[in-house]
C-alpha cells in the first residue's frame, strides 16, 4: 500500500500528525483528549446531530463538530476551552429537559452514556420546570423494548440495523421533539433480532427483555466467553449475578466480531437454567431412567463398558464426540476412545469438510486459511453454498462490512436464497445441491449449465481473476471431491486466495482438529502414518488400534445391526442428526452411555445419561470455523452437571482400576492444553494471547498434501440452522425461541421468513 | 390494491418522472391521500410495493410530512392559519369562532364527517391575512361573517369561491414600484405562454441559447448583483460558477426552490400563480448556464393549486419547444419536472429540500460538500429560490449591468417585498433593492390602520431579528439590513402596531419552529421545544423573573450551534424581542397579558 499522507495540526497547542483525512474526534481519541459525543460512532454513517462534540477551529465564526471535520494542515483545534465546555453544558442541559431522569429504575443506571456525559459536563442543576413530554413504553418483540422518554435520538440503532445488519427494521417517526424510533412492522419488529441496536444504544431507551429490571450493572462479573452457538466463534459477555447468567452483550468490542453479535449469542444463554436441563445423572432401572448418585451412575458405565469390550472386543464400542465441547475434551474423548478403550470407532457429525481442506492444502494452509478479519480486509470474497446471514451470521458481518467500509466485492454461487445476494456484484444462483457442480467447472470448465447460470459463472469466474486476494468460504455442500476442485480452482486465481469451510457449531472446527475422527489423530496426522500413530501411542501410554475406525453413521447403521454393542455419545444426539428416526435402531445395543445437559433423542435412549456443563460452565478452549482459538471459562457453577473434561477423566479412571487403558492423569484442562500445543500439529499457540482474552489462529492441518484424499461422501452435511436454531442448544433456549421469528420454519422451507428477509 | 385507473396512472407517471423511483413516494402518498382523505395500511404497502421500498421506509417519510395522515380528516378540512401576519389581522379570533361554529377543537373531526379543523402554521397567504385553506382552498381576508358564509355554502355541498391568486399581488401600482418579475401580474391569463409571449416571454431564453455562450450567462448574472432572494442573499452568479464543468458523466440539476413558507413571507406564490413561463425560462437558462439539462422545481404541498399552474406552463413549454429537445434550435435539451412536498418548513433549506425531493424525511445535510458539488441525487446541483430564478429572464434580456443599476451597490434589481401585519394596504410590492423601508411601510404600503405607532417591524420572515419602528428608517438590502442588526432575509415584511404583545408575538414564533423543527439535532429539537413552553407559560402569567434571562440564554444556547439554520432562525427573533421590548416581558409578571388587544377582539367578534 502507498504510504498515507500525513498532515499536521494543532490540537489544544499540540502538534499533532495524523493521516490526511482523519476526522478530528478521530484524532483527538489518539491522543488521549476526549470530544465527547452520542451520534458519532465509528463505521457507521457521520450525523452531526448531538452537537456534543463543537470544538472551536481557528478563524471559523462558530463552533465546529469535530465529528464530521476533517483535521487538515495548519488547522488549530481546541477542545478545552470555556466556549466549549460551555456548549456541553448547554447540550446536556438541552438533552435532559425531556429526559425523564428515571435513572434509579433504568437498567441502563450506572453504565448510561448520558449518565457519564451529565456527571463530566452537564449542569448540576436543571432550570426545566415545564412538563415532560412522556410516551408509554413499547415492546417491539419479546426481546427488544423501547422506551421514547429515554430516546435521545442518536440514531445509532436505526443505522446499525440499516447499514450494519442491512435489516433496516428501524425507521424515525414524527418529527421535532415528538420524534421516535419506528419498528418496521406496524409497532412490532420483525427483524433478525440480533439486538444490536440494544447494545448500541448510548441510554436506557432500548432494552432487552430477557434482562429489563432484573439487576444492577455494578451487581454483576463480567465474564467474556466465545459463544457456544454457531462455528464463528463471537465473543460475547456474560453479566453473572449469584450464579446466574442476566444478560449476554457485546459491550467492549475487544472479539474477533467487533461490535457485532447476532440473537444467540446475545439472547442464547438461558438454556442453562432451563427446567429440563439434566442436572442428576440417570441410570436405566427396570426400563426406567432414575435418578443415580454420581459413583453409581460412573460405575455403572466403567463397569459395562469392561463387560462389552471382555466379551465382544474393543472394536464393538463406538464413541461420537462433540461439536460444541471443548478442544481438550475433544482430545481427551480421542485418547480415551483410542488409548483407554482400544477403539477405533470415534467420529462426530462434520458439519464441513475440514479434513478435505487440510488434506488439499497441506502445508500450505500456514498462508491459506482466512481468519475473520481476513474477510474483512479481503478485497473480494467468493461464498459457496451456505446462508451465511442465517448461518455465520459474523462471515455475513464480515463479508457486509468490508462492502461497506472498504468497497470489497461479493462472488456468490448459492443454491439456496440468503439476503446476502443482494449484496453480491456476481451472483450465481444454482438449484440445491449443483453448488459443486458449479464449482468442478470452475476448475476445469467441466459440466453442463443451462445459458443464464453459464453467463452468471463465466462472469463471475472472470471478476474473480482480476481480485488481486480472495477469500473463499463455503459451506457443507462442498466437501470431497468438491472441496478438491475448489482448492484446485483457488490455488489457480492470480491473487492470494485464502479459504474458510463454513461449519455449523462452537467448536465443528475443533472436534475435527483434535481427531474425532474415525482415521484421523490430532492434528490431522493419518491414522495409516505408523509414526504419527506410534507418537501418540507413546503419549498415550497405550497401543492405538491401527485399523480405522467407523463413522458416526455407520456406527449408527452399526448399533442398528447389532454390530455395535456399545456406543458412548458426548455431547451429541445422533439419533436426530442422522435421521434415525425408529428407537429400535438403537436395540442392537448392549451399552447406551450419553453425556448431555439435556434429554435429547438419543439420551432418551439411554442406559445411563451423565449430566453435562456447557461452555459457559467450564474452562477450555474452542475453535472456530476459521481456527481462530479462544478460552472458554467457567463463568457460572452447573450446579449438578460436571464438565465432559472431567467425567472423561473420571471414567479413564475407573476403567483403569477395572484394568481398562491407562488413567488419564491430565487434571485440568489447561494441563490437556499444554499436552495439545506441545503435540497437535497447528496448535503451539502461544498462550499470553489466549489468557488476554484473545484468539490466537491455529493451522491444524496435514503435513502433506495428500491429492488422493477424499472424504467419503454423505459424512460431511450441515443442520441448516438458522439465526433461531442451535442443534439440541437451540430447543432450550427459551428466549430465542419466544420471538415470531423464531416460531417460523426455518428458511429452507419457510416462505413467510423469505417475505421478511428480502425487501 | 385495486386502485382507481386515474390514479394508478399518475401513479405510473409519477414514477417515470424521476431518475430514483423513490422520488415518487410523496407526491404519490399525497395524491394518494386525496383520493381517499387518509392514507390506510394497505394504501402504504401498495404504495412500498410499487416504489420498491420497505414499509418502514414509506411509514418513516410519511411520518414526517404534517399534510400526510393515516386517519381520516372530514370531508372539508379546514386549516386556520394562525401564524404571525394571520395573528396581527385576527387569526386567533377567527380559529376560536371556527371552533364555535363548527362545534370541534383543534385536530377534531365533526361526528358527521362533514368538517375537520387544525390550526395550521403560515400557508403563505401573508398579504391577505387572516386565511384559511379549505382542504386545497385559499380563502383570505376573512372576518366572522366572511366564514360563516363559507360553512354555509359548504354545509349546503356547493365549493365556495376559493381566491385565484393571492391578495395584495394585483394592485395599482404605487410609483416607487420597478415592476420587473411582477410586470405580468394582473395581465388575464399571464399563466399562459400566449400572453407570456407577447410580453417579452422566452426572449432571453432566445437570447441566452443562441447569442451567449454558458460563460457569458453567468458572468451576465454574476454582473447583475442578483443575490438569493430565499433569504441569505448569496450572489446566484458565484453560486452557479461553483458547479464543476466537468462531472465524469454525472447529470447536474436545476432546482427551483418553491418551499416558500418562512412566516411572512408570500411572494414566490404569485409568481408561480400568474407567470409561470418566466420561472421556467429561468431555470432554462440557468441550467444553460451550468451545463444542467434537467430541472425540478420542488413547490410546498399546500400550493396544490399552483402545482396544476406550472405543470400546466410545462406542458405548454414543451409544446412550443421552449422546454425538451434541442430548445429553440440550439441543440440544448432541458427537462423539467413540478414537485410537491408534503407540509414541512425544514424542507425550504436547501439540502434537506433535496432528501425531501429524494423521497426521504427532509432532514438537512451535512455541509460540506455543497450542493454545487453534490446536490441532488449526489450530482452537482443549483438550487436557487423561484424569485431568484424568476429574475433571470430579465437579467439576461436587459443585461446585468442594467439590472444591477436598479438596486445598490452590491444589491442588484428589484425585490418583491411581501408587507403584512399591522398595515392599510397588505400587498406585494416590486421595489429596487435599497428602498427605504419606512418609506415602504408608510407610503407604499398605507401606513399603520388607525394612525398608530409601529412598534416593531419583521424585516424578511419570522426568522430576522425584529427591528423597532425606530430602527426602520433603513435602506432596504442584505448589507444595510444586517448593519441595522437583522436580515432582509425572504422580503417578507410583518409590521406591527404598538397595541401588539411582543410576548405573544415572540410566543407564536416559537411556536412554530418547535412545529417545524426537524427534530435531527438536540439544541434545535430540545430547545425550540422548551421555549414554546416557556413562552406559553411566561405569556399566560406563569412567568418568573429569572425566565426572562432564560429565555435569552436558552436561545443563544441554540444560537450558531444546530445542524442547519432553522435555530438561528428561532433565536434570532426571540433574542431581539427580549433585548429590545424587555419591558413587556417585566410587565407580564404582574399577571395577565396586560396587551390584550381588546378591541380587535371587538371588532372581530
Amino acid at each position: 500500500m502507498p504510504e498515507q499522507k500525513q498532515i499536521t495540526f494543532t490540537l489544544n497547542d499540540r502538534k499533532v500528525t495524523t493521516p490526511a483525512g482523519t476526522l478530528v474526534i478521530e484524532a483527538a481519541k489518539r491522543q488521549g483528549i476526549e470530544v465527547p459525543s452520542f451520534c458519532y460512532y465509528p463505521g457507521l454513517s457521520l450525523q452531526a446531530a448531538c452537537r456534543m462534540c463543537l470544538v472551536e477551529v481557528e478563524k471559523a465564526p462558530k463552533l465546529q463538530t469535530a465529528c464530521t471535520l476533517v483535521a487538515v494542515e495548519g488547522m488549530v483545534v481546541k477542545t478545552d476551552t470555556a466556549q466549549v465546555h460551555k456548549a456541553r453544558k448547554d447540550m446536556i442541559e438541552f438533552l435532559l429537559s425531556n429526559h425523564p431522569l428515571d435513572c434509579p429504575v433504568c437498567d441502563k443506571g450506572g453504565e448510561c452514556e448520558l449518565q457519564d456525559m451529565t456527571f463530566r459536563y452537564g449542569l448540576d442543576h436543571s432550570r426545566f420546570t415545564e412538563e415532560k413530554l412522556h410516551y408509554p413504553e413499547e415492546q417491539w418483540s419479546p426481546l427488544v423494548y423501547y422506551d421514547a422518554p429515554r430516546c435521545i435520538l442518536c440514531f445509532r440503532c436505526v443505522r446499525v440495523c440499516d447499514e450494519g445488519m442491512d435489516v433496516k427494521a428501524l425507521g424515525v417517526g414524527a418529527r421535532g421533539v415528538h420524534s421516535v424510533i419506528l419498528p418496521n412492522e406496524k409497532g412490532a419488529l420483525a427483524c433478525e433480532e440480533c439486538g444490536m441496536c440494544i447494545d448500541i444504544c448510548p441510554v436506557g431507551a432500548l432494552t432487552s427483555g430477557t434482562y429489563r429490571y432484573q439487576t444492577r450493572p455494578w451487581e454483576m462479573t463480567y465474564v467474556p466467553e466465545p459463544c457456544t452457538h454457531c462455528s464463528n466463534g463471537c465473543k460475547t459477555t456474560l453479566s453473572v449475578r449469584t450464579n446466574e447468567i442476566m444478560r449476554a452483550n457485546n459491550r467492549d468490542h475487544s472479539g474477533i466480531n467487533d461490535e457485532f453479535l447476532c440473537g444467540k449469542g446475545r439472547f442464547g444463554y438461558d438454556f442453562t437454567h432451563n427446567p429440563e436441563r439434566v442436572r442428576q445423572p440417570l441410570v436405566r432401572r427396570n426400563g426406567k431412567l432414575e435418578p443415580a448418585s454420581w459413583e453409581d451412575a460412573l460405575e455403572e458405565v466403567s463397569r459395562r463398558f469392561k463387560q462389552v469390550r471382555d466379551t465382544h472386543g474393543p472394536a464393538a464400542i463406538g464413541v461420537i464426540g462433540s461439536n460444541h465441547t471443548t478442544n481438550e475434551e475433544n482430545y481427551l474423548l480421542n485418547r480415551f476412545a483410542r488409548a483407554t478403550l482400544g477403539t477405533g470407532n470415534i467420529d462426530h457429525h462434520r458439519t464441513a469438510d475440514y479434513t478435505g481442506l487440510a488434506a488439499a492444502l497441506g502445508p500450505r494452509a500456514k498462508d491459506s486459511l482466512a481468519t475473520m478479519a481476513d474477510v474483512y480486509a479481503s478485497n473480494a470474497t467468493l461464498l459457496i453454498a451456505n446462508d451465511v446471514t442465517q448461518q455465520n451470521p459474523l462471515v455475513a458481518w464480515q463479508i457486509r462490512t468490508a462492502i461497506r467500509h472498504r468497497k470489497a466485492w461479493l462472488y456468490v454461487i448459492n443454491g439456496r436464497p440468503s439476503k446476502i445476494h443482494r449484496k453480491a456484484l456476481h451472483l450465481a444462483e444454482v438449484a440445491r445441491g449443483v453448488e459443486p457442480q458449479a464449482v468442478r467447472w470452475l476448475a476445469s470448465g467441466e459440466g453442463d449449465f443451462d445459458d443464464n447460470t453459464r453467463a452468471a459463472l463465466s462472469a463471475l469466474k472472470a471478476g474473480l481473476e482480476k481480485e488481486s486476494d480472495v477469500v473463499i468460504v463455503f459451506g457443507a455442500d462442498i466437501s470431497g471431491a468438491a472441496l478438491r476442485d475448489l482448492v484446485s480452482f483457488g490455488s489457480k486465481l492470480p491473487g492470494h486466495t485464502r479459504f474458510m469451510a463454513l461449519g455449523d457449531y462452537a467448536n465443528s472446527r475443533g472436534a475435527a482438529d483434535m481427531g474425532v475422527l474415525p482415521d484421523r489423530l490430532p492434528g490431522y496426522a493419518p491414522l495409516a502414518d505408523a509414526t504419527e500413530r506410534a507418537r501418540f501411542s507413546k503419549l498415550w501410554g497405550s497401543e492405538i488400534p491401527s485399523a480405522p475406525g467407523m463413522t458416526a453413521r455407520e456406527m449408527m447403521e452399526a448399533a442398528a445391526a447389532g454390530k455395535l454393542k456399545a456406543l458412548y455419545v458426548v455431547g451429541a444426539n445422533p439419533l436426530k442428526t442422522f435421521g434415525v428416526a425408529q428407537p429400535d435402531r438403537l436395540a442392537g445395543l448392549e451399552l447406551l452411555v450419553v453425556q448431555d445437559m439435556f434429554l435429547t433423542e438419543t439420551a432418551l435412549r439411554a442406559d445411563v445419561v451423565l449430566p453435562a456443563a456447557s461452555t459457559y460452565e467450564k474452562d477450555g478452549t474452542l475453535t472456530n470455523t476459521a481456527g481462530e482459538v479462544q478460552m472458554t471459562h467457567r463463568s457460572i457453577d452447573p450446579q449438578g452437571p460436571r464438565s465432559d473434561f472431567d467425567l472423561i477423566r473420571i471414567l479413564s479412571h475407573q476403567l483403569g482400576m477395572l484394568g481398562v487403558g491407562a488413567p488419564i492423569r491430565l487434571r485440568t484442562p489447561e494441563a490437556a492444553f499444554d499436552e495439545i500445543r506441545q503435540n497437535v500439529h497447528g496448535y503451539d499457540l502461544p498462550v499470553a494471547g489466549l489468557l488476554a482474552g484473545g484468539a490466537e489462529l491455529s493451522t491444524a492441518t496435514c503435513q502433506a498434501v495428500e491429492p488422493s484424499y477424499e472424504t467419503p461422501g454423505g459424512v460431511v452435511f450441515s443442520s441448516n440452522d438458522f439465526l433461531f436454531s442451535s442443534g439440541t442448544l437451540g430447543r432450550y433456549c427459551s428466549k430465542l425461541k419466544s420471538t415470531n421469528e423464531a416460531k417460523d420454519t426455518p428458511w429452507s422451507s419457510s416462505p413467510s421468513i423469505q417475505s421478511w428477509w428480502s425487501r | 390494491m385495486q386502485l382507481p385507473p386515474l390514479l394508478d396512472a399518475k401513479f405510473t407517471e409519477l414514477l417515470g418522472r424521476y431518475p430514483v423511483k423513490r422520488s415518487a413516494l410523496i407526491p404519490m402518498m399525497l395524491y394518494a391521500q386525496d383520493q381517499f382523505g387518509f392514507l390506510s395500511d394497505e394504501l402504504l404497502e401498495d404504495i412500498a410495493k410499487r416504489v420498491g421500498l420497505n414499509l418502514i421506509e414509506v411509514t418513516e417519510t410519511l411520518a414526517y410530512y404534517s399534510m400526510l395522515r393515516r386517519k381520516p380528516e372530514g370531508r372539508y378540512h379546514i386549516q386556520v392559519c394562525t401564524n404571525i401576519s394571520c395573528m396581527l389581522r385576527g387569526g386567533n379570533e377567527l380559529f376560536q369562532h371556527v371552533q364555535k361554529r363548527l362545534g370541534i377543537g383543534n385536530k377534531e373531526v365533526s361526528p358527521n364527517g362533514t368538517f375537520s379543523l387544525e390550526e395550521v402554521e403560515c400557508i403563505g397567504a401573508c398579504t391577505g391575512a387572516p386565511a384559511i385553506q379549505v382542504n386545497y382552498d385559499y380563502h383570505e381576508n376573512l372576518d366572522p361573517s366572511k366564514i360563516d358564509t363559507i360553512f354555509e355554502q359548504l354545509e349546503q355541498g356547493k365549493r365556495p369561491k376559493p381566491v385565484s391568486v393571492i391578495s395584495g399581488a394585483i394592485h395599482e401600482r404605487h410609483p416607487a414600484e420597478v415592476p420587473v418579475i411582477s410586470r405580468r401580474f394582473g395581465i388575464p391569463d399571464s399563466n399562459k405562454v400566449d400572453v407570456y409571449l407577447q410580453h417579452d416571454g422566452y426572449q432571453a431564453l432566445d437570447k441566452a441559447l443562441k447569442q451567449m455562450t454558458p460563460d457569458q450567462i453567468t458572468d451576465e448574472v454574476k454582473k447583475s448583483n442578483l443575490r438569493g432572494r430565499g433569504g441569505a442573499g448569496f450572489p446566484a452568479g458565484m453560486k452557479w460558477s461553483f458547479v464543476p464543468k466537468e462531472t465524469g458523466g454525472k447529470p447536474k440539476y436545476i432546482i427551483a426552490n418553491g418551499d416558500e413558507s418562512e412566516p411572512g413571507t408570500s411572494k414566490d406564490r404569485p409568481l408561480m400563480e400568474m407567470d409561470p413561463h418566466q420561472l421556467i425560462e429561468g431555470m432554462v437558462i440557468t441550467g444553460r448556464a451550468v451545463g444542467a439539462e434537467r430541472g425540478y422545481i420542488y413547490i410546498r404541498g399546500e400550493y396544490r393549486y399552483i402545482i396544476d399552474i406550472v405543470e400546466a406552463a410545462i406542458v405548454e413549454a414543451y409544446a412550443k419547444g421552449y422546454l425538451g429537445k434541442n430548445i429553440v434550435g440550439s441543440g440544448f435539451n432541458f427537462d423539467l419536472v413540478a414537485h410537491t412536498g408534503a407540509g414541512a418548513y425544514e424542507c425550504g433549506e436547501e439540502s434537506a429540500l433535496m432528501e425531501s425531493l429524494e423521497g426521504k424525511r427532509g432532514y438537512p445535510r451535512i455541509r460540506p460538500p455543497f450542493p454545487a458539488v453534490v446536490g441532488l441525487y449526489g450530482c452537482p446541483t443549483v438550487i436557487n429560490n423561484v424569485e431568484t430564478l424568476s429574475s433571470v429572464p430579465a437579467v439576461i434580456l436587459r443585461g446585468g449591468e442594467w439590472y444591477a443599476g436598479l438596486g445598490t451597490p452590491k444589491n442588484g434589481g428589484t425585490r418583491l417585498y411581501a408587507v403584512s401585519g399591522h398595515v392599510n394596504r397588505p400587498g406585494i410590492y416590486e421595489l429596487p433593492m435599497g428602498f427605504n423601508m419606512k418609506r415602504m411601510i408608510e407610503e407604499v404600503a398605507g401606513g399603520v390602520p388607525g394612525g398608530k405607532k409601529i412598534k416593531a417591524v419583521v424585516p424578511g420572515g419570522s426568522s430576522c431579528p425584529l427591528l423597532t419602528g425606530d430602527e426602520i428608517d433603513i435602506a432596504m438590502d442584505f448589507d444595510s439590513v444586517a448593519k441595522a442588526g437583522s436580515m432582509l432575509g425572504s422580503g417578507g415584511t410583518v409590521v406591527l402596531d404598538e397595541d401588539t404583545c411582543m410576548v405573544d408575538f415572540a410566543r407564536r414564533i416559537m411556536h412554530f419552529y418547535a412545529h417545524e423543527s426537524c427534530g435531527w439535532c438536540i439544541p434545535c429539537r430540545e430547545g425550540t421545544a422548551w421555549l414554546r413552553q416557556l413562552l406559553d407559560r411566561f405569556h399566560d402569567g406563569g412567568g418568573r423573573a429569572s425566565d426572562i434571562p432564560l429565555i435569552d440564554e436558552l436561545s443563544k444556547n441554540m444560537l450558531g450551534r444546530t445542524f442547519c439554520p432553522l435555530g438561528d432562525a428561532a433565536a434570532m427573533p426571540t433574542i431581539s424581542i427580549v433585548k429590545k421590548w424587555r419591558n413587556e416581558f417585566e410587565d407580564h409578571l404582574r399577571g395577565d397579558c396586560p396587551y390584550k388587544p381588546a378591541d380587535v377582539i371587538a371588532e372581530v367578534r
